[in-house]
């Protein structure tokens, strides 16, 4: 029997057709067995090497789908900091759940039976809020976030600020539009997510599409696209994000893959209802992982600072966010 | 295995094409357990849902390749097992468990790094295929590429995962 083990030695020409091949008979179209077999047969060194692709392949996924849910590449961490992952969020989620479910019969029911024009819909911070549209389109709104809607053109919304989760019910020949502090995001069949700022803008798509600035500089978000932007005359950036971590601040989590301090405490403040500041680190410092945020402020701050590699300091009505070896006073 | 009564239709294709499967078997390496393969994808046949198969033949190879996969897998980490437990036991005076995180964590940077310097499309395609179980196709659609685009990005990150041979074949 060949071995299991991947050989060294092989060729990287060889390595590279076996690759394709892998690829090849992993497709749920593929015909070619004979040809496969005739590759096989070529040469004693075909096997091992396609084994050798599967195997190290096989590994690669392994590693990816064990990764710990904390994980910063720009950080020394201290093994402590993966094992003790923030326990799973329970408690947190169905209240929060329950809240939401009732707004939404309450904003939903009561926005759209009378035509009223625009209408300015808030959250304060560390309130969800749901909003129903009239053509089955839902807006989340996190915390802290302000928007427009209007019975007039119910598939235009303004988001002045803050932060909203879009699923959008697609109508081609109706597209569903968001203003984002001045720029408009063009649905194309889509669950979407924006965090507008004082002119940052942040815009990542979990289905569908979503067309940044629709003109002659559009850019085309596709799922696990995002796009950010730090002020209204900056270039945007495009980045790829997991689809599935998109919007999952409704159940409490945050996600993040390289994200700046700046930004997560931002989140932080919107979700948890506390002014955040950060005082003190470095601008280049990037978090990648997810922060659960089950459980009281002051419970929720003692648990993500370790993971973020900062001291959360309480002070006034909110917290100070520095580095652990130093809070400033 | 010759009982005509109450066998599939794939079964019966698979006693049609049992030469060049058999041939398949050993150019697969497994000749020497090339019955046991058969008895498995047999069994296999009679557990799986009778639905319109529109390439039976390929189906089976598919099956037979897929059967040899598990095997080799299970194989890998039985030996894997055997010398974790073989590490652990000669050297748990420093720390095996702390050493496995940072072992386990560099590995999870390599793997990120190679994928990203593929760029995001490749990385992403590569994810959802492998970690989200998404069909070819299926991601083809999604992203409204071809499914040449498809087939070509994961050979990227097939091709560039198989060369990262350090860090999997050193534990």
């Amino acid at each position: 029997m060949n071995t299991d083990r991947p050989q060294p030695d092989i060729s990287p020409e060889i390595m590279e057709v076996a690759s394709a091949w892998a690829v090849r008979t992993s497709g749920a179209d593929f015909t070619d067995w004979d040809g496969f077999m005739d590759w096989l047969d070529a040469s004693p060194e075909h096997l091992p090497a396609y084994d050798a692709v599967l195997a190290r392949v096989d590994g690669a996924a392994e590693v990816l789908a064990s990764a710990p849910v904390a994980d910063a590449p720009s950080r020394e961490w201290t093994t402590d900091n993966i094992v003790e992952l923030p326990a799973p969020r329970r408690r947190w989620w169905p209240a929060a759940a329950a809240i939401a479910a009732s707004v939404a019969a309450v904003v939903g029911i009561g926005v759209f039976d009378r035509s009223s024009g625009p209408e300015l819909i808030a959250t304060a911070a560390g309130e969800q809020r749901v909003v129903e549209l009239a053509d089955g389109s839902r807006i989340i709104m996190n915390g802290a976030t302000s928007l427009t809607i209007d019975s007039d053109r119910p598939r235009h919304v303004e988001l002045a600020h803050g932060e909203a989760l879009f699923e959008v019910r697609h109508d081609e020949a109706n597209p569903f539009v968001v203003v984002a502090d001045g720029t408009r995001l063009l649905d194309a069949g889509t669950v979407f997510n924006v965090v507008a700022d004082q002119g940052s803008l942040d815009v990542a798509v979990a289905e569908g599409a979503v067309i940044y600035r629709p003109g002659q500089d559009a850019v085309r978000l596709n799922p696990g696209d995002g796009l950010s932007r730090a002020n209204a005359d900056a270039a945007p950036v495009l980045r790829k994000t997991s689809p599935e971590g998109i919007g999952t601040w409704q159940s409490g989590q945050l996600h993040y893959d390289g994200a700046t301090l700046d930004q997560v405490a931002r989140d932080l403040a919107r979700n948890i209802g506390r002014p955040v500041t950060l005082r003190g680190t470095s601008a280049s410092a990037r978090f990648t992982g997810t922060l659960a945020l089950e459980g009281e402020p002051d419970q929720v701050f003692a648990r993500i600072g370790p993971l973020l590699g900062v001291t959360f300091t309480p002070s006034g009505e909110g917290w100070i966010m520095s580095p652990p070896d130093g809070p400033p006073r | 295995m010759s009982e005509e009564e109450g066998i599939s239709g794939l079964q019966r294709v698979l006693l049609n094409e049992r030469p060049r499967l058999l041939r398949f078997i050993a150019a697969r390496g497994e000749g020497d357990n090339a019955e046991d393969v058969l008895h498995d994808l047999w069994q296999r046949l009679a557990d799986a849902p009778s639905a319109p198969i529109a390439d039976a033949t390929s189906y089976l190879f598919r099956a037979a390749e897929n059967l040899i996969r598990d095997r080799r897998r299970s194989s890998l980490s039985r030996m894997r097992r055997q010398k974790d437990w073989h590490d652990v036991s000669v050297s748990d005076h420093d720390s095996p468990v702390g050493e496995r995180g940072l072992i386990a964590r560099e590995q999870l940077r390599a793997v990120e790094r190679t994928l990203a310097e593929l760029g995001p499309r490749a990385d992403m395609v590569f994810r959802r295929y492998r970690l989200e179980g998404i069909g070819q196709s299926a991601i083809a659609r999604e992203l409204g590429i071809s499914l040449s685009s498809v087939e070509k990005d994961l050979q990227k990150a097939y091709r560039a995962l198989a060369n990262l041979k350090t860090e999997f074949d050193a534990d």
